[in-house]
């Protein structure tokens, strides 16, 4: 006898799928280069935006969102090897390709917003440091990729090995939310969202991105709003 | 004779050296080459592509005139043997892999070129939209370039 349990909320599921466009999309001009390169720049702050969007909700958020709820401890990592783990979120191992995930985006933000390509393409806080410290930091940048790329590897073989094998489907979960579990198993369903606490992490998110574009897309949103832009040369 | 011989020698020493000069003449020349692109780029970038409210066409067209002229000027002379080590201005970044793919290496050398005069053409006719996009196609060749024999910092 299998019930239906709500697991991950939406704003979690939201920030999945916006991640897997914004990481494949940064990807991509990034390889390409040329005039997408300003591209890059743009999904790389949507990852940034995501990333720290993530890390606020996995302290408030609902239940399998939260951090504490499946960091994988020693213990709970022990367990689940052993075959004694039973939860429904993140599993302990799962959980560590989670972390990697996380923390090598953040780097990869982290070193992206001062990078430049010596071509034309400079991060928006580049300007903060000098150029040698861009350029290792460049390097750094491009590396950290093969780092992601293995990540995602696994991540996708995971994926594929508990579909196949084990016969589960994680994917259609991480759409709908909603996991089909045996009834012994079978905790309350996660919390709903707490409206205000999404409003919060996502105005957290949004202010640190409009914070290291310097305010830039002020620019763009005031003639929609027929505001005269008293802005002057920001940048000289 | 054997004098007439070894004075021939010296010249042709000589001549060949003037092209291009030592390791560090050529090293230094390169990098100084680069370091006027990216003057000139960053210049069109900022005009053409960052704030198109500041285009000023004379400079634009100044600008991919003087890249233009750095593609065409030979610059695939200033690689000569060994320059895959010593120091310019800095050490250099060329990988040692330069001199087994030449073929690449070329082909990048002459898409440049191309795509250089022709953003010296759109930069002509004012065109910010078309300059954005031809100085894209013009980025897209430095960063093939980049990719394949550059070491990364």
């Amino acid at each position: 006898m299998k019930i239906e349990v709500h697991v991950w909320d939406w704003p979690l599921r939201l920030f999945h799928w916006l991640l897997v466009l914004a990481v494949v999309g940064a990807y991509a001009t990034g390889k390409v280069g040329g005039e997408w390169t300003d591209w890059h720049g743009r999904f790389g702050s949507l990852v940034l935006g995501l990333v720290i969007f993530r890390l606020i909700w996995g302290f408030i958020g609902s239940t399998h969102a939260r951090f504490i709820n499946f960091f994988p401890t020693f213990s709970r990592l022990l367990a689940h090897l052993k075959g004694d783990w039973h939860g429904v979120g993140h599993n302990p191992v799962g959980a560590l390709a989670v972390f990697a995930l996380l923390a090598t985006l953040l780097f990869l933000v982290g070193t992206g917003l001062f990078a430049n390509d010596d071509i034309a393409f400079e991060g928006p806080l580049y300007y903060l440091i000098d150029k040698d410290f861009s350029d290792k930091l460049s390097g750094l940048h491009i590396r950290s990729v093969n780092v992601l790329l293995v990540l995602v590897a696994v991540h996708v073989a995971a994926i594929s090995f508990y579909q196949h094998v084990k016969k589960t489907d994680l994917i259609k979960p991480m759409l709908t939310g909603k996991k089909q579990l045996p009834k012994s198993l079978a905790p309350s369903s996660a919390q709903p969202v707490g409206v205000l606490r999404f409003v919060f992490s996502l105005l957290l998110a949004v202010t640190v991105v409009w914070s290291v574009w310097g305010g830039d897309p002020l620019k763009y949103l005031t003639p929609l709003a027929g505001v005269q832009t008293a802005q002057a040369n920001g940048k000289s | 004779m054997k004098n007439k011989l070894a004075i021939a020698l010296a010249l042709g020493a000589v001549t060949t050296t003037a092209l291009a000069g030592p390791v560090e003449d050529q090293i230094r020349f390169r990098q100084s080459a680069y370091s006027f692109l990216g003057w000139n780029t960053a210049k069109i970038k900022a005009q053409a592509a960052d704030h198109p409210e500041t285009f000023n066409k004379d400079q634009v067209i100044a600008a991919a005139n003087a890249i233009a002229a750095v593609a065409n000027s030979g610059l695939n002379e200033l690689y000569g043997e060994g320059t895959d080590k010593g120091t310019g201005w800095k050490p250099t970044r060329l990988k040692a892999e330069y001199f087994e793919k030449q073929a690449e290496v070329k082909e990048i050398d002459a898409t440049f070129i191309k795509e250089a005069n022709e953003l010296q053409k759109v930069a002509a006719s004012g065109d910010v939209a078309a300059i954005k996009t031809q100085f894209g196609k013009v980025g897209a060749t430095c960063k093939s370039c980049h990719d394949l024999i550059r070491v990364r910092e």
